[in-house]
Protein backbone atom coordinates (compact mmCIF):
# COMPACT_ATOMS: atom_id res chain seq x y z
CA UNK A 1 0.00 0.00 0.00
CA UNK A 2 1.31 3.40 -1.08
CA UNK A 3 0.93 6.05 1.42
CA UNK A 4 0.60 9.39 -0.92
CA UNK A 5 -1.35 11.47 0.74
CA UNK A 6 -0.95 13.15 4.49
CA UNK A 7 -3.13 14.88 6.40
CA UNK A 8 -3.89 17.95 4.98
CA UNK A 9 -3.01 16.61 1.55
CA UNK A 10 0.86 17.05 1.13
CA UNK A 11 1.33 15.28 -1.49
CA UNK A 12 -0.85 15.71 -4.11
CA UNK A 13 2.05 15.18 -6.69
CA UNK A 14 2.47 11.74 -5.65
CA UNK A 15 -0.74 11.01 -6.14
CA UNK A 16 -1.16 13.01 -9.32
CA UNK A 17 2.01 11.65 -10.93
CA UNK A 18 1.21 7.89 -9.95
CA UNK A 19 -2.20 8.25 -10.98
CA UNK A 20 -0.65 9.82 -14.56
CA UNK A 21 1.37 6.63 -15.19
CA UNK A 22 -1.63 3.74 -14.83
CA UNK A 23 -4.20 5.85 -16.12
CA UNK A 24 -1.14 6.55 -19.85
CA UNK A 25 -3.15 7.77 -22.45
CA UNK A 26 -6.60 6.65 -21.69
CA UNK A 27 -9.74 8.59 -20.72
CA UNK A 28 -10.10 8.76 -16.78
CA UNK A 29 -13.88 7.97 -15.65
CA UNK A 30 -14.55 8.77 -11.56
CA UNK A 31 -16.72 6.13 -9.38
CA UNK A 32 -17.67 7.59 -6.26
CA UNK A 33 -18.29 5.08 -3.52
CA UNK A 34 -20.22 5.23 -0.23
CA UNK A 35 -22.92 7.15 1.76
CA UNK A 36 -23.83 10.26 2.03
CA UNK A 37 -25.80 9.77 5.15
CA UNK A 38 -22.91 8.72 6.93
CA UNK A 39 -20.79 11.26 7.27
CA UNK A 40 -16.94 10.71 5.85
CA UNK A 41 -18.51 7.52 4.23
CA UNK A 42 -19.45 10.22 1.55
CA UNK A 43 -15.99 11.50 1.03
CA UNK A 44 -16.40 9.00 -2.43
CA UNK A 45 -19.84 10.06 -3.68
CA UNK A 46 -18.58 14.19 -2.69
CA UNK A 47 -15.10 13.68 -4.97
CA UNK A 48 -17.49 12.52 -7.95
CA UNK A 49 -19.99 15.45 -7.28
CA UNK A 50 -17.29 18.13 -7.23
CA UNK A 51 -16.15 16.98 -10.38
CA UNK A 52 -19.50 16.57 -12.65
CA UNK A 53 -19.89 19.64 -13.17
CA UNK A 54 -16.84 19.98 -15.49
CA UNK A 55 -16.82 16.41 -16.12
CA UNK A 56 -20.65 15.20 -16.02
CA UNK A 57 -19.73 12.54 -18.35
CA UNK A 58 -16.73 10.73 -16.35
CA UNK A 59 -17.93 11.52 -13.19
CA UNK A 60 -20.65 9.01 -11.46
CA UNK A 61 -21.66 8.30 -8.01
CA UNK A 62 -22.74 5.06 -6.52
CA UNK A 63 -26.10 6.46 -6.67
CA UNK A 64 -26.28 5.89 -10.19
CA UNK A 65 -25.62 2.51 -10.35
CA UNK A 66 -21.92 1.40 -10.99
CA UNK A 67 -22.61 -1.80 -11.86
CA UNK A 68 -23.92 -0.68 -15.07
CA UNK A 69 -21.74 2.19 -15.74
CA UNK A 70 -18.96 -0.73 -15.49
CA UNK A 71 -20.72 -2.88 -17.71
CA UNK A 72 -20.87 -0.28 -20.70
CA UNK A 73 -17.64 0.78 -20.59
CA UNK A 74 -16.29 -2.79 -20.41
CA UNK A 75 -18.33 -3.34 -23.60
CA UNK A 76 -17.61 0.01 -25.23
CA UNK A 77 -14.14 0.63 -27.68
CA UNK A 78 -13.08 3.44 -25.90
CA UNK A 79 -9.65 3.35 -23.55
CA UNK A 80 -10.75 4.03 -20.57
CA UNK A 81 -9.04 3.99 -17.38
CA UNK A 82 -11.58 4.13 -14.05
CA UNK A 83 -10.92 5.35 -10.85
CA UNK A 84 -12.91 4.28 -7.80
CA UNK A 85 -12.72 6.68 -4.89
CA UNK A 86 -14.05 5.28 -1.89
CA UNK A 87 -13.51 5.42 2.34
CA UNK A 88 -11.71 3.14 4.12
CA UNK A 89 -10.39 2.18 7.34
CA UNK A 90 -6.48 2.50 6.59
CA UNK A 91 -5.67 2.53 10.34
CA UNK A 92 -4.12 5.99 9.41
CA UNK A 93 -5.10 9.90 10.32
CA UNK A 94 -8.95 11.01 9.37
CA UNK A 95 -8.11 12.69 5.87
CA UNK A 96 -4.95 9.85 4.91
CA UNK A 97 -5.70 9.38 0.84
CA UNK A 98 -3.72 6.18 -0.18
CA UNK A 99 -3.71 4.89 -3.86
CA UNK A 100 -4.59 1.09 -3.10
CA UNK A 101 -3.42 -1.82 -5.01
CA UNK A 102 -6.25 -3.98 -6.84
CA UNK A 103 -4.30 -7.18 -5.48
CA UNK A 104 -5.14 -5.70 -2.28
CA UNK A 105 -8.50 -4.73 -2.70
CA UNK A 106 -9.42 -8.52 -3.93
CA UNK A 107 -7.64 -9.68 -0.78
CA UNK A 108 -9.72 -7.97 1.58
CA UNK A 109 -12.72 -6.85 0.08
CA UNK A 110 -15.71 -8.83 1.64
CA UNK A 111 -18.58 -9.86 -0.26
CA UNK A 112 -21.60 -8.63 1.22
CA UNK A 113 -24.96 -8.48 -0.90
CA UNK A 114 -23.46 -6.15 -3.68
CA UNK A 115 -21.47 -6.35 -6.62
CA UNK A 116 -17.68 -5.81 -5.36
CA UNK A 117 -15.55 -3.37 -7.03
CA UNK A 118 -13.04 -6.09 -7.00
CA UNK A 119 -15.16 -7.72 -9.35
CA UNK A 120 -15.78 -4.81 -11.17
CA UNK A 121 -12.31 -3.90 -11.43
CA UNK A 122 -11.43 -7.24 -12.67
CA UNK A 123 -13.98 -6.89 -15.74
CA UNK A 124 -12.55 -3.82 -16.29
CA UNK A 125 -9.35 -5.61 -16.68
CA UNK A 126 -10.59 -8.44 -18.68
CA UNK A 127 -11.63 -5.78 -21.04
CA UNK A 128 -8.52 -4.24 -21.32
CA UNK A 129 -9.32 -1.25 -19.62
CA UNK A 130 -7.44 -0.15 -16.05
CA UNK A 131 -8.58 0.67 -12.86
CA UNK A 132 -7.49 2.08 -9.65
CA UNK A 133 -9.20 2.79 -5.89
CA UNK A 134 -8.36 5.82 -4.26
CA UNK A 135 -8.93 5.25 -0.64
CA UNK A 136 -9.64 7.95 1.98
CA UNK A 137 -9.32 7.32 5.40
CA UNK A 138 -12.80 8.54 7.43
CA UNK A 139 -12.75 10.57 11.00
CA UNK A 140 -16.26 9.74 11.68
CA UNK A 141 -19.23 7.64 9.91
CA UNK A 142 -21.92 9.04 12.25
CA UNK A 143 -25.02 8.39 10.87
CA UNK A 144 -26.42 12.57 9.49
CA UNK A 145 -23.00 13.43 10.19
CA UNK A 146 -20.97 16.03 8.33
CA UNK A 147 -17.74 15.23 6.42
CA UNK A 148 -14.70 15.71 9.07
CA UNK A 149 -12.67 18.85 8.51
CA UNK A 150 -10.04 16.98 7.46
CA UNK A 151 -11.48 14.31 5.16
CA UNK A 152 -13.09 17.22 3.30
CA UNK A 153 -9.41 19.16 2.66
CA UNK A 154 -8.90 15.32 1.23
CA UNK A 155 -11.88 15.04 -1.00
CA UNK A 156 -10.67 18.41 -2.25
CA UNK A 157 -7.18 17.53 -2.84
CA UNK A 158 -8.36 13.87 -4.73
CA UNK A 159 -10.79 16.24 -6.35
CA UNK A 160 -7.88 18.99 -7.37
CA UNK A 161 -5.89 15.68 -8.77
CA UNK A 162 -8.70 14.09 -10.72
CA UNK A 163 -9.65 17.56 -12.09
CA UNK A 164 -6.44 18.29 -13.31
CA UNK A 165 -5.72 14.44 -14.72
CA UNK A 166 -9.28 14.95 -16.64
CA UNK A 167 -8.12 17.90 -18.68
CA UNK A 168 -5.54 16.32 -19.68
CA UNK A 169 -6.92 12.99 -20.73
CA UNK A 170 -10.79 13.62 -21.70
CA UNK B 1 -12.83 -28.07 22.40
CA UNK B 2 -11.94 -27.48 18.93
CA UNK B 3 -13.12 -24.29 17.13
CA UNK B 4 -12.91 -23.87 13.37
CA UNK B 5 -13.55 -20.37 11.46
CA UNK B 6 -14.61 -19.39 8.12
CA UNK B 7 -13.68 -15.86 7.64
CA UNK B 8 -15.80 -14.59 6.29
CA UNK B 9 -19.36 -15.20 6.52
CA UNK B 10 -19.75 -13.85 2.92
CA UNK B 11 -22.13 -12.97 -0.11
CA UNK B 12 -25.01 -12.30 2.27
CA UNK B 13 -26.19 -9.20 3.76
CA UNK B 14 -25.39 -8.39 7.51
CA UNK B 15 -23.47 -8.97 10.60
CA UNK B 16 -24.28 -12.36 10.95
CA UNK B 17 -22.60 -15.83 11.50
CA UNK B 18 -22.81 -19.51 12.30
CA UNK B 19 -21.72 -21.46 14.83
CA UNK B 20 -21.98 -25.30 15.01
CA UNK B 21 -21.39 -26.93 18.42
CA UNK B 22 -20.27 -30.79 18.24
CA UNK B 23 -20.54 -32.87 21.52
CA UNK B 24 -17.90 -36.19 19.94
CA UNK B 25 -19.57 -37.06 16.51
CA UNK B 26 -23.10 -35.46 17.87
CA UNK B 27 -24.18 -31.88 16.53
CA UNK B 28 -25.90 -30.03 19.64
CA UNK B 29 -26.30 -26.85 17.95
CA UNK B 30 -26.61 -24.87 14.73
CA UNK B 31 -26.87 -21.34 15.11
CA UNK B 32 -27.08 -18.28 13.00
CA UNK B 33 -25.92 -15.73 14.52
CA UNK B 34 -27.41 -12.33 14.05
CA UNK B 35 -25.12 -9.85 15.52
CA UNK B 36 -26.21 -6.55 14.12
CA UNK B 37 -28.00 -4.42 16.76
CA UNK B 38 -31.75 -3.71 16.67
CA UNK B 39 -32.40 -0.36 14.80
CA UNK B 40 -35.56 0.63 17.29
CA UNK B 41 -36.84 1.38 13.62
CA UNK B 42 -40.65 1.00 15.29
CA UNK B 43 -39.93 2.78 18.11
CA UNK B 44 -38.88 5.91 16.08
CA UNK B 45 -41.65 6.02 13.74
CA UNK B 46 -44.39 6.71 16.93
CA UNK B 47 -45.81 9.87 16.89
CA UNK B 48 -44.77 10.40 13.51
CA UNK B 49 -47.18 11.29 10.56
CA UNK B 50 -48.11 8.06 7.74
CA UNK B 51 -46.37 10.54 5.10
CA UNK B 52 -42.94 10.59 7.01
CA UNK B 53 -43.08 7.02 8.27
CA UNK B 54 -42.58 5.83 4.98
CA UNK B 55 -39.68 7.80 4.20
CA UNK B 56 -38.12 6.51 6.99
CA UNK B 57 -39.04 2.75 7.31
CA UNK B 58 -37.50 2.25 4.08
CA UNK B 59 -33.79 3.02 5.48
CA UNK B 60 -34.15 -0.57 6.99
CA UNK B 61 -32.68 -1.38 3.56
CA UNK B 62 -30.71 -0.20 0.86
CA UNK B 63 -31.69 -3.31 -1.64
CA UNK B 64 -35.14 -4.21 -0.27
CA UNK B 65 -36.15 -0.45 0.07
CA UNK B 66 -38.87 -0.30 -2.19
CA UNK B 67 -40.49 -3.40 -0.11
CA UNK B 68 -40.52 -1.55 2.64
CA UNK B 69 -41.92 1.45 0.98
CA UNK B 70 -44.26 -0.25 -0.34
CA UNK B 71 -45.31 -2.57 2.65
CA UNK B 72 -45.62 0.70 5.17
CA UNK B 73 -47.69 1.71 2.00
CA UNK B 74 -49.94 -1.03 2.01
CA UNK B 75 -50.19 -1.05 5.76
CA UNK B 76 -51.09 2.37 5.83
CA UNK B 77 -53.65 2.89 3.47
CA UNK B 78 -55.60 -0.04 4.88
CA UNK B 79 -55.38 1.64 7.95
CA UNK B 80 -56.80 4.89 6.83
CA UNK B 81 -58.95 3.57 4.35
CA UNK B 82 -56.86 4.92 0.99
CA UNK B 83 -58.04 3.68 -2.15
CA UNK B 84 -55.52 4.03 -4.84
CA UNK B 85 -56.06 4.86 -7.99
CA UNK B 86 -55.41 1.58 -10.98
CA UNK B 87 -52.41 3.37 -12.05
CA UNK B 88 -50.84 3.31 -8.68
CA UNK B 89 -51.46 0.19 -8.59
CA UNK B 90 -50.20 -0.96 -11.78
CA UNK B 91 -46.78 1.68 -11.02
CA UNK B 92 -45.78 -0.16 -7.75
CA UNK B 93 -46.17 -3.34 -9.54
CA UNK B 94 -43.80 -2.46 -12.03
CA UNK B 95 -41.57 -1.05 -9.06
CA UNK B 96 -41.97 -4.41 -7.14
CA UNK B 97 -40.90 -6.28 -10.84
CA UNK B 98 -37.60 -4.12 -10.96
CA UNK B 99 -36.50 -4.96 -7.74
CA UNK B 100 -37.35 -8.37 -8.14
CA UNK B 101 -34.58 -8.35 -11.31
CA UNK B 102 -32.10 -6.11 -8.90
CA UNK B 103 -32.17 -8.01 -6.34
CA UNK B 104 -32.56 -11.74 -7.51
CA UNK B 105 -29.93 -11.40 -10.42
CA UNK B 106 -27.17 -10.81 -8.29
CA UNK B 107 -28.30 -13.52 -6.31
CA UNK B 108 -28.48 -16.16 -8.32
CA UNK B 109 -25.11 -15.10 -10.69
CA UNK B 110 -23.16 -13.56 -8.39
CA UNK B 111 -23.40 -14.40 -4.74
CA UNK B 112 -24.79 -18.20 -4.99
CA UNK B 113 -23.50 -19.72 -8.56
CA UNK B 114 -20.06 -19.46 -7.53
CA UNK B 115 -20.64 -22.40 -4.55
CA UNK B 116 -22.08 -24.57 -7.14
CA UNK B 117 -19.93 -24.15 -9.79
CA UNK B 118 -16.93 -24.52 -7.32
CA UNK B 119 -15.58 -21.09 -7.54
CA UNK B 120 -14.81 -18.92 -4.14
CA UNK B 121 -16.74 -16.02 -5.81
CA UNK B 122 -17.94 -13.96 -8.89
CA UNK B 123 -14.39 -12.98 -9.20
CA UNK B 124 -12.88 -16.35 -9.97
CA UNK B 125 -15.36 -17.11 -12.00
CA UNK B 126 -14.71 -14.25 -14.48
CA UNK B 127 -12.52 -16.07 -16.85
CA UNK B 128 -15.11 -19.63 -17.47
CA UNK B 129 -18.29 -17.59 -17.14
CA UNK B 130 -17.30 -14.10 -17.80
CA UNK B 131 -20.56 -13.70 -19.89
CA UNK B 132 -23.02 -15.28 -17.06
CA UNK B 133 -21.01 -12.37 -15.08
CA UNK B 134 -22.15 -9.87 -17.18
CA UNK B 135 -25.76 -10.93 -17.70
CA UNK B 136 -25.87 -10.39 -14.11
CA UNK B 137 -24.94 -6.91 -14.64
CA UNK B 138 -27.06 -6.10 -17.42
CA UNK B 139 -29.99 -7.48 -15.45
CA UNK B 140 -29.45 -5.60 -11.97
CA UNK B 141 -28.56 -2.50 -14.49
CA UNK B 142 -32.05 -2.72 -15.80
CA UNK B 143 -33.94 -3.55 -12.41
CA UNK B 144 -32.31 -0.57 -11.19
CA UNK B 145 -33.39 1.22 -14.47
CA UNK B 146 -36.72 0.03 -13.45
CA UNK B 147 -36.58 1.48 -10.27
CA UNK B 148 -34.93 4.17 -10.73
CA UNK B 149 -38.14 5.52 -13.19
CA UNK B 150 -40.56 4.42 -11.15
CA UNK B 151 -39.40 5.54 -7.51
CA UNK B 152 -37.32 8.50 -8.65
CA UNK B 153 -33.97 6.99 -7.40
CA UNK B 154 -31.91 4.01 -7.73
CA UNK B 155 -32.11 3.55 -3.79
CA UNK B 156 -34.46 5.16 -1.31
CA UNK B 157 -36.76 7.00 -4.25
CA UNK B 158 -39.30 8.80 -3.07
CA UNK B 159 -41.84 9.02 -6.04
CA UNK B 160 -44.45 6.12 -4.64
CA UNK B 161 -46.48 7.95 -1.86
CA UNK B 162 -49.82 7.07 -0.34
CA UNK B 163 -52.33 7.13 -2.66
CA UNK B 164 -50.58 7.35 -5.77
CA UNK B 165 -47.00 8.80 -7.01
CA UNK B 166 -45.60 11.90 -7.08
CA UNK B 167 -44.86 11.57 -10.70
CA UNK B 168 -45.45 9.17 -13.20
CA UNK B 169 -43.03 7.99 -16.12
CA UNK B 170 -43.58 9.06 -19.81
CA UNK B 171 -44.69 6.54 -22.19
CA UNK B 172 -41.27 6.50 -23.75
CA UNK B 173 -40.26 5.07 -20.79
CA UNK B 174 -42.56 3.01 -20.45
CA UNK B 175 -41.72 1.54 -23.94
CA UNK B 176 -38.28 2.01 -23.35
CA UNK B 177 -38.64 -0.35 -20.45
CA UNK B 178 -41.35 -3.07 -22.23
CA UNK B 179 -38.60 -3.57 -24.99
CA UNK B 180 -35.86 -3.82 -22.71
CA UNK B 181 -37.30 -6.20 -20.59
CA UNK B 182 -38.26 -8.68 -23.74
CA UNK B 183 -34.46 -8.72 -24.86
CA UNK B 184 -33.22 -9.75 -21.75
CA UNK B 185 -35.35 -12.41 -20.64
CA UNK B 186 -32.63 -15.18 -22.55
CA UNK B 187 -30.66 -13.40 -19.39
CA UNK B 188 -32.81 -14.93 -17.03
CA UNK B 189 -33.41 -18.25 -18.36
CA UNK B 190 -29.76 -18.37 -18.71
CA UNK B 191 -29.92 -18.19 -14.88
CA UNK B 192 -32.62 -21.05 -14.57
CA UNK B 193 -30.66 -23.50 -17.02
CA UNK B 194 -27.67 -22.79 -15.11
CA UNK B 195 -29.33 -23.44 -12.10
CA UNK B 196 -31.46 -26.10 -13.28
CA UNK B 197 -28.19 -28.27 -14.30
CA UNK B 198 -26.83 -28.57 -10.65
CA UNK B 199 -27.09 -31.51 -8.85
CA UNK B 200 -28.05 -30.86 -5.57
CA UNK B 201 -27.61 -32.85 -2.72
CA UNK B 202 -29.64 -34.17 -0.56
CA UNK B 203 -27.99 -33.71 3.10
CA UNK B 204 -30.03 -30.62 3.95
CA UNK B 205 -33.65 -31.67 3.08
CA UNK B 206 -36.25 -31.80 5.56
CA UNK B 207 -39.88 -30.93 4.78
CA UNK B 208 -40.82 -27.64 6.34
CA UNK B 209 -43.94 -25.24 6.02
CA UNK B 210 -43.95 -22.52 2.77
CA UNK B 211 -45.67 -18.80 3.18
CA UNK B 212 -46.28 -16.70 0.35
CA UNK B 213 -48.91 -13.90 -0.48
CA UNK B 214 -51.67 -14.49 -2.13
CA UNK B 215 -51.35 -12.46 -5.24
CA UNK B 216 -55.27 -11.18 -6.65
CA UNK B 217 -57.04 -12.34 -9.36
CA UNK B 218 -55.34 -15.86 -9.31
CA UNK B 219 -52.36 -14.28 -10.27
CA UNK B 220 -48.55 -15.06 -9.33
CA UNK B 221 -47.38 -11.73 -7.62
CA UNK B 222 -45.80 -9.96 -5.24
CA UNK B 223 -48.28 -8.10 -3.17
CA UNK B 224 -51.32 -9.53 -1.32
CA UNK B 225 -54.01 -8.92 1.25
CA UNK B 226 -53.70 -12.68 2.45
CA UNK B 227 -51.26 -15.02 3.19
CA UNK B 228 -51.20 -18.63 1.72
CA UNK B 229 -49.82 -20.99 3.43
CA UNK B 230 -48.80 -24.38 1.73
CA UNK B 231 -51.14 -26.66 3.88
CA UNK B 232 -53.24 -25.00 1.95
CA UNK B 233 -54.70 -22.63 4.32
CA UNK B 234 -55.11 -19.12 4.16
CA UNK B 235 -55.00 -16.37 6.32
CA UNK B 236 -55.68 -12.51 6.11
CA UNK B 237 -52.60 -10.33 6.16
CA UNK B 238 -54.19 -8.26 9.49
CA UNK B 239 -54.03 -11.71 11.24
CA UNK B 240 -49.83 -12.26 10.22
CA UNK B 241 -49.63 -12.88 14.28
CA UNK B 242 -51.17 -15.80 13.72
CA UNK B 243 -48.57 -17.25 11.64
CA UNK B 244 -45.47 -15.39 12.85
CA UNK B 245 -45.38 -16.38 16.46
CA UNK B 246 -42.18 -14.45 17.46
CA UNK B 247 -39.48 -14.78 20.39
CA UNK B 248 -36.09 -13.84 20.95
CA UNK B 249 -33.06 -16.23 21.50
CA UNK B 250 -29.80 -15.34 23.13
CA UNK B 251 -27.37 -15.54 19.98
CA UNK B 252 -29.36 -12.98 18.00
CA UNK B 253 -30.75 -9.45 17.98
CA UNK B 254 -33.42 -10.70 15.61
CA UNK B 255 -36.70 -11.98 16.59
CA UNK B 256 -37.21 -15.26 15.49
CA UNK B 257 -41.05 -16.58 14.09
CA UNK B 258 -42.66 -19.98 14.16
CA UNK B 259 -45.94 -21.02 12.76
CA UNK B 260 -47.93 -23.82 15.03
CA UNK B 261 -44.34 -24.24 16.81
CA UNK B 262 -42.52 -25.20 13.94
CA UNK B 263 -39.91 -23.24 11.66
CA UNK B 264 -41.67 -22.13 8.27
CA UNK B 265 -39.69 -20.78 5.43
CA UNK B 266 -40.82 -17.51 3.01
CA UNK B 267 -38.58 -16.34 -0.24
CA UNK B 268 -38.93 -17.37 -3.92
CA UNK B 269 -39.41 -20.93 -2.96
CA UNK B 270 -42.76 -20.33 -0.81
CA UNK B 271 -43.83 -18.25 -4.15
CA UNK B 272 -43.39 -20.74 -6.49
CA UNK B 273 -44.70 -23.41 -4.03
CA UNK B 274 -47.92 -21.42 -3.54
CA UNK B 275 -48.49 -19.80 -6.81
CA UNK B 276 -46.21 -21.03 -9.30
CA UNK B 277 -48.84 -22.74 -11.29
CA UNK B 278 -50.21 -19.41 -12.07
CA UNK B 279 -47.46 -18.25 -14.08
CA UNK B 280 -47.57 -17.93 -17.17
CA UNK B 281 -45.42 -17.95 -20.97
CA UNK B 282 -42.46 -19.02 -20.64
CA UNK B 283 -41.59 -18.59 -16.48
CA UNK B 284 -44.70 -21.57 -16.36
CA UNK B 285 -42.92 -23.68 -19.39
CA UNK B 286 -39.85 -23.51 -17.14
CA UNK B 287 -41.48 -24.47 -13.91
CA UNK B 288 -43.01 -27.19 -15.20
CA UNK B 289 -39.83 -28.76 -16.25
CA UNK B 290 -38.42 -27.76 -12.52
CA UNK B 291 -40.80 -28.31 -9.86
CA UNK B 292 -40.45 -31.34 -8.05
CA UNK B 293 -41.44 -31.96 -4.83
CA UNK B 294 -38.13 -32.06 -3.59
CA UNK B 295 -38.68 -27.96 -3.56
CA UNK B 296 -40.71 -28.72 -0.70
CA UNK B 297 -37.51 -30.29 1.48
CA UNK B 298 -34.73 -28.52 -0.24
CA UNK B 299 -33.49 -24.84 0.44
CA UNK B 300 -30.86 -25.09 -2.11
CA UNK B 301 -33.69 -24.93 -4.81
CA UNK B 302 -34.82 -21.43 -3.96
CA UNK B 303 -31.64 -20.45 -6.11
CA UNK B 304 -33.65 -22.23 -9.28
CA UNK B 305 -37.20 -20.42 -8.04
CA UNK B 306 -35.31 -17.50 -8.14
CA UNK B 307 -33.99 -17.64 -11.51
CA UNK B 308 -37.53 -18.66 -12.90
CA UNK B 309 -39.33 -15.35 -10.92
CA UNK B 310 -36.99 -13.31 -12.39
CA UNK B 311 -38.13 -14.60 -15.94
CA UNK B 312 -41.39 -14.12 -14.92
CA UNK B 313 -40.51 -10.75 -13.08
CA UNK B 314 -39.23 -9.82 -17.13
CA UNK B 315 -42.22 -11.53 -18.87
CA UNK B 316 -44.72 -9.07 -16.56
CA UNK B 317 -43.40 -5.75 -17.64
CA UNK B 318 -44.26 -5.19 -20.99
CA UNK B 319 -48.18 -6.17 -20.07
CA UNK B 320 -47.54 -3.75 -16.92
CA UNK B 321 -46.27 -0.97 -18.82
CA UNK B 322 -48.71 -0.95 -21.92
CA UNK B 323 -51.89 -0.52 -19.15
CA UNK B 324 -49.55 1.86 -17.15
CA UNK B 325 -48.90 3.71 -20.45
CA UNK B 326 -53.07 3.46 -21.19
CA UNK B 327 -54.13 5.59 -17.71
CA UNK B 328 -53.90 9.39 -17.05
CA UNK B 329 -52.23 10.32 -14.49
CA UNK B 330 -54.56 10.24 -11.90
CA UNK B 331 -54.52 12.59 -8.56
CA UNK B 332 -53.40 10.82 -5.23
CA UNK B 333 -56.45 9.17 -3.24
CA UNK B 334 -56.69 10.85 0.05
CA UNK B 335 -57.62 9.20 3.63
CA UNK B 336 -60.90 8.66 4.42
CA UNK B 337 -60.54 8.97 7.72
CA UNK B 338 -58.09 10.04 10.41
CA UNK B 339 -57.23 6.70 13.01
CA UNK B 340 -57.53 3.10 12.00
CA UNK B 341 -55.15 -0.09 11.75
CA UNK B 342 -53.59 -2.31 8.39
CA UNK B 343 -50.85 -4.74 7.39
CA UNK B 344 -49.54 -4.67 4.53
CA UNK B 345 -48.16 -7.45 3.26
CA UNK B 346 -45.66 -7.40 0.11
CA UNK B 347 -43.44 -10.06 -1.05
CA UNK B 348 -39.41 -8.84 -1.06
CA UNK B 349 -37.06 -10.86 -2.67
CA UNK B 350 -36.81 -12.64 0.39
CA UNK B 351 -39.78 -13.49 1.23
CA UNK B 352 -43.46 -11.96 2.89
CA UNK B 353 -42.33 -8.20 4.77
CA UNK B 354 -45.32 -7.15 6.79
CA UNK B 355 -45.86 -4.21 8.04
CA UNK B 356 -48.70 -3.31 10.68
CA UNK B 357 -49.66 0.22 12.03
CA UNK B 358 -51.78 1.46 14.05
CA UNK B 359 -52.60 5.24 13.88
CA UNK B 360 -54.52 7.38 15.84
CA UNK B 361 -56.24 11.26 14.36
CA UNK B 362 -53.19 11.14 12.01
CA UNK B 363 -50.10 10.01 13.76
CA UNK B 364 -48.72 6.44 14.17
CA UNK B 365 -48.81 4.82 17.74
CA UNK B 366 -48.10 1.82 17.03
CA UNK B 367 -45.52 -0.11 14.04
CA UNK B 368 -44.47 -3.61 13.79
CA UNK B 369 -42.15 -4.70 11.13
CA UNK B 370 -41.72 -8.74 10.40
CA UNK B 371 -39.00 -9.30 7.86
CA UNK B 372 -38.47 -12.26 5.64
CA UNK B 373 -35.26 -12.85 7.40
CA UNK B 374 -36.61 -12.90 10.72
CA UNK B 375 -39.30 -15.45 9.51
CA UNK B 376 -36.98 -17.77 7.60
CA UNK B 377 -33.82 -17.64 10.69
CA UNK B 378 -35.52 -20.68 12.41
CA UNK B 379 -35.89 -22.53 8.97
CA UNK B 380 -32.19 -22.35 7.92
CA UNK B 381 -30.83 -23.41 11.48
CA UNK B 382 -33.30 -26.68 10.72
CA UNK B 383 -31.54 -27.23 7.56
CA UNK B 384 -28.68 -26.90 8.97
CA UNK B 385 -28.80 -28.86 11.90
CA UNK B 386 -29.84 -31.20 9.52
CA UNK B 387 -27.15 -31.00 7.01
CA UNK B 388 -24.35 -30.84 9.69
CA UNK B 389 -26.08 -34.49 11.41
CA UNK B 390 -26.08 -36.08 7.96
CA UNK B 391 -22.83 -34.75 6.96
CA UNK B 392 -20.92 -36.31 9.99
CA UNK B 393 -22.55 -39.65 9.82
CA UNK B 394 -21.14 -39.83 6.67
CA UNK B 395 -18.05 -39.48 8.09
CA UNK B 396 -17.17 -35.71 6.71
CA UNK B 397 -14.52 -34.09 8.46
CA UNK B 398 -15.21 -31.08 10.52
CA UNK B 399 -14.09 -28.80 8.33
CA UNK B 400 -16.19 -30.07 5.68
CA UNK B 401 -19.33 -29.22 6.97
CA UNK B 402 -18.76 -25.91 6.92
CA UNK B 403 -19.18 -24.93 3.15
CA UNK B 404 -22.27 -26.65 2.68
CA UNK B 405 -23.61 -24.83 5.64
CA UNK B 406 -23.03 -21.47 4.48
CA UNK B 407 -24.30 -22.62 1.03
CA UNK B 408 -28.16 -23.25 2.69
CA UNK B 409 -28.07 -19.75 4.99
CA UNK B 410 -27.09 -18.16 1.08
CA UNK B 411 -29.84 -19.60 -0.64
CA UNK B 412 -32.19 -18.12 1.75
CA UNK B 413 -30.80 -15.12 0.86
CA UNK B 414 -30.88 -13.50 3.94
CA UNK B 415 -30.19 -9.82 4.65
CA UNK B 416 -29.21 -9.05 7.78
CA UNK B 417 -26.91 -6.45 6.57
CA UNK B 418 -22.93 -6.22 6.07
CA UNK B 419 -21.88 -9.32 6.62
CA UNK B 420 -18.41 -9.36 8.51
CA UNK B 421 -18.59 -12.28 11.03
CA UNK B 422 -17.61 -15.83 11.28
CA UNK B 423 -18.68 -19.13 11.35
CA UNK B 424 -17.18 -20.93 14.08
CA UNK B 425 -17.49 -24.39 15.16
CA UNK B 426 -17.41 -25.56 18.60
CA UNK B 427 -16.47 -28.87 20.03
CA UNK B 428 -17.16 -29.34 23.48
Amino acid sequence: MHKLCDTPCKAEEGLSSELARLAGHRKVYVLGIGNRDRGDDGAGIAVAEKLQKNFPSYSRSENDGLEGIVLDLSESDEEAFVVFVDAADLREEPGTVRLVPMEEIRATEITTHRVTVALLAALLDKAKKGSAVVCIQPGSIEFRADITPPVKSAVDCVASVLSELMSRRN
Amino acid sequence: MKTLEVVPLARVEGDGGITVTLDGKKVKSVTLDVHEGPRLIEQLVKGMTPEDDINVVPRICAICTLSHKYAAIRGLERALAIDPPEKAQLMRDLMMLGENVESNSLHTFLLALPDFLGYPSAIAMLNDYGDDVKRALRLKKFGNHVMEVTSGRIVHGENPGLGGFGKYPSKKQLSEIAIRSKELVPDAVRAVELFSSIEYPEHSEVETTFMSVNAPNKKFGLAGDSILISNGKETDADDYKKLTSERVVPHSFAKRSVYKDKSFAVGANARMINMGKRLEGQAADLFKENYSDRWLRNPLLNNLAQAIEMVWALESMPETTEKIAALDDPVRAEPTRISGSGTGAVEAPRGILYHHYDVRDGLIETADIITPTAQNLDDIEVHMKACAERLLAEGKKDEELLLPLEMIARAYDPCISCATHLVRLKRV
